[in-house]
C-alpha cells in the first residue's frame, strides 16, 4: 500500500489528510475515516447482481494496512459502517477487529447503521455513538453547520477536474471549511458527489498516491 | 391449389380493395404474396412509399382469406418495428384496410408506451395482429403466459431491418426469432428492408435455418434530385461553422417556396443553433418553424410530429430524430446541413420528401464550409451507383445474451441442453463455444466462478429437473425493468419552476453551470435557478446563452464517402470538369495545388507547415474525424519513438494535425516508416489508452447484463441501494476475473467498433500503395485551414475565434500574396 500524507490544520489541531481515504490524528492516536458500506456486495449479489465479495476485502485489507501502520489507539469509524442488513461479509469485519485487541473501534451512527449495540460488539465495536465529542473536534455522521468544528461523511464528496486533451476526471475528495471537515467515503465501491460544491471550502483531491489540493 | 393463385379469392378481394383506392399491385408485391402463400419466408427490398409495409401484410391476409381453416384465434401475425411512433401509425393503417376489406381482425400495440390495463387485456385474450418492438416483444417472452400468446402464429414480420441489423437491439431479434421457431416449427419470417451494402448477408442474419427463402427486390427505384446551395463566394481558406448565417439567407427563401420542409443537422448542437439562425434571417417563420431532437420534450416531439403530418408546420429543424419515421405527406423538400456522413442516410433522408411513389424526392445540401460541396458531387456519384453502407452485424454479444437467458428463466425456464442449439442457430452465436456457453450459464446461476466469492448470489436457479428458473419475485420484477438494450446517458430533466417540462441535458453540461448561468434549449433561453436531484429547474431569460454540446453525434465518415470524396477531390483539377460544385471551388483548389498540392486517388498527401506559431504537421487520410483520432494519436507515438517530442492534435473529417513547438525533423524514409502498416494495431494499442476505452464500453455492457440497474428517474428510489458504478466492477474484474467474457466484449468493441479495426488496417494498405507526396509551406493551406480552426476552437469564445481567424486569413492571404509578388 502506497501511502501519503497531506498535513493540514483543522481546529487548530494537525491533521493528516492520506490519500488511503483515511485521516490520522497525532495527538489523539486516532485514525478517522468514514462509509464503510460493508456487505454492499453481499447486497447486491442476493438481488441477483454478481458482484465479488474481492470487493469488501480489499477495502477491508486496506484497513488493515492502515491499522498497521499507524497503531493508532482508536479507529472512528464516522458512520455507516454496514451497508445493509447482516450478511456473510460483515463476518469479515470481526476478523479485523480480533487481530487488534489493542486498539478500540469505536461506530458513529450512520443512517445505513441499524444494528444493535450487542450485535456491534459481536463484530468488536467497542462503542456506539450517535455524535462523538474529543475536544475540540466533534464527529457526527451527517454534516453540522451551528460553528462549531465537526469531521463527518456521508456524503461520500468528488471533485471534478480537467485533465489534458480536454477529459475530466471524477476524484474522491477532502472538504474542507473553517468548522467542517467532510472525509470521502472510504470504501472504493461507491459512487461520488460532485454536484454539492462550495466556493470558500479547500478541497483536496485524492489520485493514486498523492493527496493534493484543488481549487473548484 | 386448384386455381391460379390470381384467381383466388385472397386475391381478388385484395386487388379489388386496391383499386377503390385507386391502385393498382406493384410487381414486387405480386410475387411478395406468392411466396408467402407457398411457404416462403423472406426479404422484400424496396424504395420508400412504395409499399413494403403492405406488400407482407397483404400476403397474410390474402393467405387467412385463402384458407381460413389452416388459422385459428389469436395472434396470427407478429411485427417488429424499431420506432414506437411508427407502430402506432402503421397500426392504424393496418386497421383501416382491415375494416375496408370487410375482416374482423384486430390490430392493437404492444410498448413502453401501452397502458397496464390494455397490457393485462393482451395477456389474456391477444389481438390477430400485434405490433412490438423488440424490447416489448422480450418482455413478453418473460411472462409465463408465453406459452399460449403465440401458439396460433403464423407469421412474424420484422420491419426496417436496416436499421436493427448492427445493433444489439438486431441480436435482440434473432435471439426471440430462434426461440419462437424452435417452439413453433411452421412460422414464415419476413424482413422488410432499405438497399443497404451487404443485402446477402443481411438475409442470412435474419433467416439463418429457413429452407425456402425468397429475395424481392423491387424494380422501382425512387429519384432523388440533389441540389447544392452555394455561398456568395468561395472562401479560399474555408472554415467551418459561419457560413451557416451567410446561407440562413438562402435556405429561408427555400422554405418559404416549399409546402413544408424538414431541415437536417447533424448534431442537436447544431439543430438549435439552426433554428436561431432562421428566425432571424425570417422573423415571420415564429410560430411556423419547430425545433426537433431527441433532447426535446416526447410530448412535444410528438405534437411537432403531428403538425407536420396535417401540414401546420412550415420547417421543422431536426437531427436523426426524424430520419426514421411516419411519412409526413406535405413534406416535398429536405434540407441537408453540412456533411450527411454517408451515402445510405443521405439518401433515406432525402426520402422524407415527396414520398409518394412518382414523386421526386428532392434534397439540398448547404455546406458549412466551402470544401464540403465536394461532398456533393461525390453523393451524386454514390447515388448514381447505388454504393451504399453496409451494416455490420454484431457477434457474440456476450451481455444481450445472458439477459436473454434469465427473460426465458423468468417465463417458464429452459434446459441448457436445450437452449444451446437454439442459441448456436442464430448468426450473432454460431460460433460460440462450449467453454463460453458454460460461462453463461455459471454467470446467471453463480454469478462467476471465483471460489467462494459468490456467496449470497441468487438469479436463476436450477430445479431437480434440470429446469433453469428464476424464483424470486425482487429479482424478476428488477430484470424485467432491465429488459433491453438502449442505455441511456445521465440525462437530467428540465423544468420550468412554475411547472412545464422542457427537455433533457445530459449531466455532465449541467455539472459546468452555475445558478443564473444562461443555455439554450428547445430554442428558448433558459436560465439556471437551481438542480434537485436529476431535475434541473429554470426560469425563461434572454441574452446571450450557450448552447449545450451533447456527448452524442458523432457521426463516422463511412468509408464509402471518403472514397467517393477523394476521388472528387482529385477530379476538381481536371480543366474538362463540367462538374459545377468543382468548379465552383475552382480558387480554392486552385490555391492548394499552387501552396501544396491536391491529391490524386493513388498519392496520400503529407504537409509540412512552418508558422510564427510552430510547426504542424497535416495528413489528409479523408477518412471521417473518428478515424482520424486513433490516427493522429497513432502517428504521434510512431514518431515520439523516434525522438522525444510532444504534440498537440486536431482533426476534422479530411485529415488531421500534429502540432509542436519545436520541429517535426522527418526523412522521407522515416515519413515512409511511420505511414507503415507493420505492426499497425500493437502500435495503435500503445499509442491509445484501450482500458479507458473498455471501460467506457463496458457501461453499456454491465447496464445490458444486469450488473449495473439504469438510473431511471422516478423509480431511482426503489433502488437507491442496489446502485454502482461501472467503473469500479470494471476495475474489480480486471484485478480478480480477467476471463469474464463481459470484460472481453468490451475490449472486443472497442477494436471493431471504435478503433475499426478492419477498416484501418484498409486506409494502411492503402496508402502503402499509394505515392506519398510531402510537401513544405510556410502558411497554411486551404485543405489545412479549417483542421487549424477546429484546433483553435476548443480553446476561445466565439468572437475571439472569429476574430482570431480573420487575422490568419489575412497572415496567409497576405504572405501568399507577397511571396507571388516576390515571384514576378
Amino acid at each position: 500500500m502506497k501511502l501519503s500524507e497531506h498535513l493540514i490544520s483543522f481546529a487548530g489541531q494537525d491533521l493528516l489528510l492520506t490519500n488511503q481515504r483515511a485521516v490520522y490524528w497525532p495527538q489523539e492516536h486516532a485514525l478517522v475515516l468514514s462509509d464503510l458500506h460493508l456487505g454492499k456486495a453481499a447486497h447486491f449479489r442476493k438481488n441477483g447482481i454478481p458482484l465479488p465479495t474481492t470487493v469488501s476485502e480489499q477495502d477491508l485489507f486496506r484497513l488493515q494496512n492502515l491499522v498497521l501502520h499507524y497503531t493508532p489507539q482508536q479507529v472512528i469509524i464516522v458512520g455507516d459502517l454496514m451497508h445493509a442488513g447482516a450478511n456473510t461479509e460483515v463476518a469479515l469485519l470481526r476478523d479485523l477487529t480480533t487481530q487488534f485487541p489493542n486498539t478500540r473501534f469505536i461506530l458513529i451512527k450512520g443512517n445505513h447503521d441499524r444494528h444493535s449495540l450487542q450485535q456491534l460488539q459481536g463484530w468488536g465495536i467497542f462503542a456506539f455513538f450517535d455524535e462523538l465529542q474529543l475536544s475540540p473536534i466533534r464527529f457526527s455522521h451527517h454534516p453540522r453547520h451551528n460553528g462549531h468544528p465537526t469531521i463527518s461523511g456521508h456524503i461520500h464528496p468528488g471533485i471534478r477536474i480537467q485533465m489534458p486533451h480536454k477529459r475530466y476526471a471524477r476524484l474522491p475528495c477532502y472538504v474542507v471549511t473553517k468548522d467542517q471537515l467532510i472525509l470521502p467515503a472510504f470504501s472504493l465501491f461507491t459512487g461520488l458527489d460532485t454536484r454539492s460544491i462550495s466556493d470558500n471550502a479547500v478541497y483536496y483531491a485524492i489520485y493514486g498516491d498523492r493527496v493534493f489540493e484543488v481549487s473548484p | 391449389m386448384n386455381k391460379t393463385f390470381e384467381h383466388t379469392e385472397g386475391y381478388t378481394r385484395i386487388t379489388q380493395w386496391m383499386q377503390s383506392r385507386g391502385n393498382t399491385p406493384f410487381g414486387f408485391q405480386e410475387n411478395t404474396w406468392k411466396k408467402y402463400t407457398h411457404g416462403y419466408s423472406g426479404m422484400v427490398i424496396a424504395p420508400t412509399g412504395f409499399g413494403k409495409t403492405f406488400s407482407i401484410f397483404l400476403a397474410v391476409l390474402i393467405d387467412f382469406m385463402n384458407q381460413p381453416e389452416q388459422h385459428k384465434n389469436g395472434l396470427k401475425l407478429l411485427w417488429i418495428t424499431p420506432l414506437r411512433s411508427l407502430a402506432k401509425d402503421l397500426a392504424r393503417a393496418m386497421q383501416e384496410a382491415i375494416d375496408e376489406i370487410g375482416l374482423d381482425w384486430i390490430v392493437e400495440v404492444r410498448n413502453g408506451d401501452t397502458d397496464a390495463k390494455m397490457k393485462q387485456r393482451q395477456s389474456r385474450s391477444m389481438p390477430d395482429v400485434l405490433l412490438v418492438t423488440p424490447e416489448s416483444l422480450h418482455l413478453l417472452l418473460a411472462q409465463k403466459g408465453r406459452a399460449t400468446f403465440f401458439k396460433n402464429l403464423t407469421c412474424i414480420a420484422v420491419d426496417e431491418w436496416h436499421e436493427l441489423l448492427g445493433t444489439k437491439r438486431g441480436v435482440m431479434v434473432e435471439l426471440a426469432l430462434a426461440y419462437l421457431k424452435s417452439q413453433y416449427n411452421q412460422l414464415r419470417v419476413w424482413g422488410i428492408t432499405a438497399t443497404i451494402g451487404n443485402l446477402d448477408q443481411a438475409i442470412d442474419v435474419l433467416l439463418p435455418t429457413e429452407k425456402k427463402r425468397a429475395k424481392i427486390v423491387a424494380r422501382e427505384k425512387k429519384r432523388i434530385e440533389i441540389i447544392p446551395v452555394y455561398p456568395d463566394e468561395v472562401e479560399v481558406l474555408p472554415w467551418a461553422g459561419h457560413l451557416g448565417s451567410k446561407l440562413a439567407d438562402k435556405v429561408a427563401p427555400i422554405i418559404l417556396a416549399s409546402k413544408s420542409t424538414i431541415v437536417f443537422t447533424n448534431t442537436r448542437n447544431q439543430s438549435e443553433m439552426w433554428y436561431q439562425l432562421l428566425l432571424e434571417a425570417h422573423p415571420d417563420f415564429a410560430g411556423q418553424l419547430a425545433l426537433h431532437h431527441s433532447s426535446i420534450a416526447g410530448p412535444i416531439r410528438q405534437w411537432i410530429e403531428d403538425a407536420l403530418s396535417e401540414g401546420k408546420l412550415k420547417a421543422v429543424v431536426s437531427t436523426s430524430s426524424l430520419d426514421l419515421g411516419v411519412d409526413f405527406k406535405p413534406v416535398d423538400t429536405v434540407i441537408q446541413i453540412g456533411s450527411s456522413k454517408g451515402v445510405a442516410r443521405f439518401m433515406q433522408r432525402a426520402g422524407r420528401s415527396g414520398h409518394s411513389p412518382f414523386e421526386v424526392s428532392k434534397i439540398y445540401f448547404v455546406p458549412t464550409h466551402s470544401l464540403e460541396l465536394i461532398e456533393v458531387s461525390a453523393l451524386k456519384e454514390a447515388v448514381k451507383t447505388q454504393t451504399i453502407e453496409a451494416r455490420e452485424p454484431m457477434v457474440l454479444t456476450f451481455d444481450v445474451l445472458v439477459q436473454f437467458l434469465v427473460t426465458i428463466a423468468l417465463g417458464g425456464g429452459f434446459k441448457p441442453e436445450d437452449m444451446l442449439p437454439i442459441i448456436k442457430s442464430t448468426f450473432a452465436f454460431s460460433e460460440i463455444n462450449e467453454e463460453e456457453w458454460q460461462w453463461c450459464i455459471v454467470f446467471i446461476t453463480q454469478g462467476g466462478s471465483i471460489g467462494r466469492n459468490y456467496e449470497d448470489f441468487h438469479k436463476v436457479a436450477q430445479q431437480k429437473d434440470g429446469l433453469m428458473v428464476v424464483e424470486k419475485r425482487r429479482i424478476a420484477m428488477l430484470h424485467r425493468m432491465n429488459i433491453g438494450v438502449i442505455v441511456s446517458e445521465a440525462m437530467m430533466r428540465v423544468k420550468f419552476i412554475s411547472g412545464g417540462y422542457v427537455g433533457m441535458v445530459e449531466e455532465y453540461f449541467i455539472s459546468k453551470l452555475k445558478k443564473g448561468d444562461k443555455f439554450v434549449l428547445s430554442g428558448r433561453i433558459l436560465e439556471m435557478v437551481t438542480v434537485k436531484e436529476m431535475t434541473v429547474q429554470v426560469r425563461s431569460a434572454s441574452g446571450r446563452a450557450i448552447t449545450p454540446s451533447w456527448l452524442g453525434g458523432r457521426l463516422p465518415l463511412s468509408s464509402n464517402l471518403s472514397h467517393f470524396l477523394r476521388q472528387k477531390l482529385a477530379l476538381s483539377t481536371h480543366p474538362g470538369t463540367t462538374e459545377k460544385e468543382l468548379r465552383f471551388l475552382h480558387p480554392l483548389v486552385a490555391r492548394q495545388n499552387e501552396h501544396s498540392h491536391i491529391p490524386s486517388t493513388d498519392e496520400f498527401l503529407v504537409e509540412y507547415i512552418q508558422t510564427r506559431e510552430g510547426y504542424h504537421l497535416f495528413m489528409y487520410p479523408f477518412e471521417g474525424r473518428l478515424v482520424h483520432e486513433v490516427m493522429s494519436a497513432l502517428i504521434a507515438y510512431r514518431i515520439s519513438c523516434l525522438f522525444p517530442i510532444s504534440f498537440s492534435m486536431a482533426m476534422n473529417d479530411y485529415g488531421f494535425e500534429l502540432f509542436s513547438d519545436s520541429e517535426i525533423k522527418l526523412t522521407e524514409a522515416e515519413l515512409k516508416d511511420i505511414l507503415s502498416r507493420d505492426n499497425l494495431m500493437q502500435d495503435v494499442v500503445s499509442s491509445i489508452n484501450s482500458t479507458e476505452m473498455a471501460k467506457r464500453k463496458f457501461r453499456d455492457i454491465a447496464v445490458i447484463s444486469g450488473m449495473v440497474i439504469q438510473n431511471m428517474y422516478g423509480k431511482q428510489q426503489n433502488n437507491k441501494s442496489l446502485q454502482s458504478s461501472s467503473g469500479i466492477i470494471f476495475q474489480v474484474l480486471e484485478e480478480h476475473d480477467p476471463h469474464n467474457l463481459l470484460l472481453r466484449q468490451a475490449y472486443t468493441e472497442v477494436f471493431n467498433q471504435q478503433l475499426e479495426e478492419q477498416r484501418l488496417v484498409a486506409v494502411f494498405d492503402r496508402i502503402h500503395q499509394s505515392r506519398i507526396i510531402f510537401k513544405f509551406a510556410t502558411g497554411f493551406t486551404p485543405l489545412s485551414f479549417p483542421i487549424k480552426v477546429d484546433s483553435l476552437r476548443q480553446s476561445l469564445s466565439s468572437e475571439d475565434l472569429a476574430a482570431r481567424i480573420a487575422k490568419l486569413q489575412e497572415r496567409t492571404l497576405y504572405k501568399g500574396k507577397s511571396e507571388k509578388e516576390k515571384r514576378k
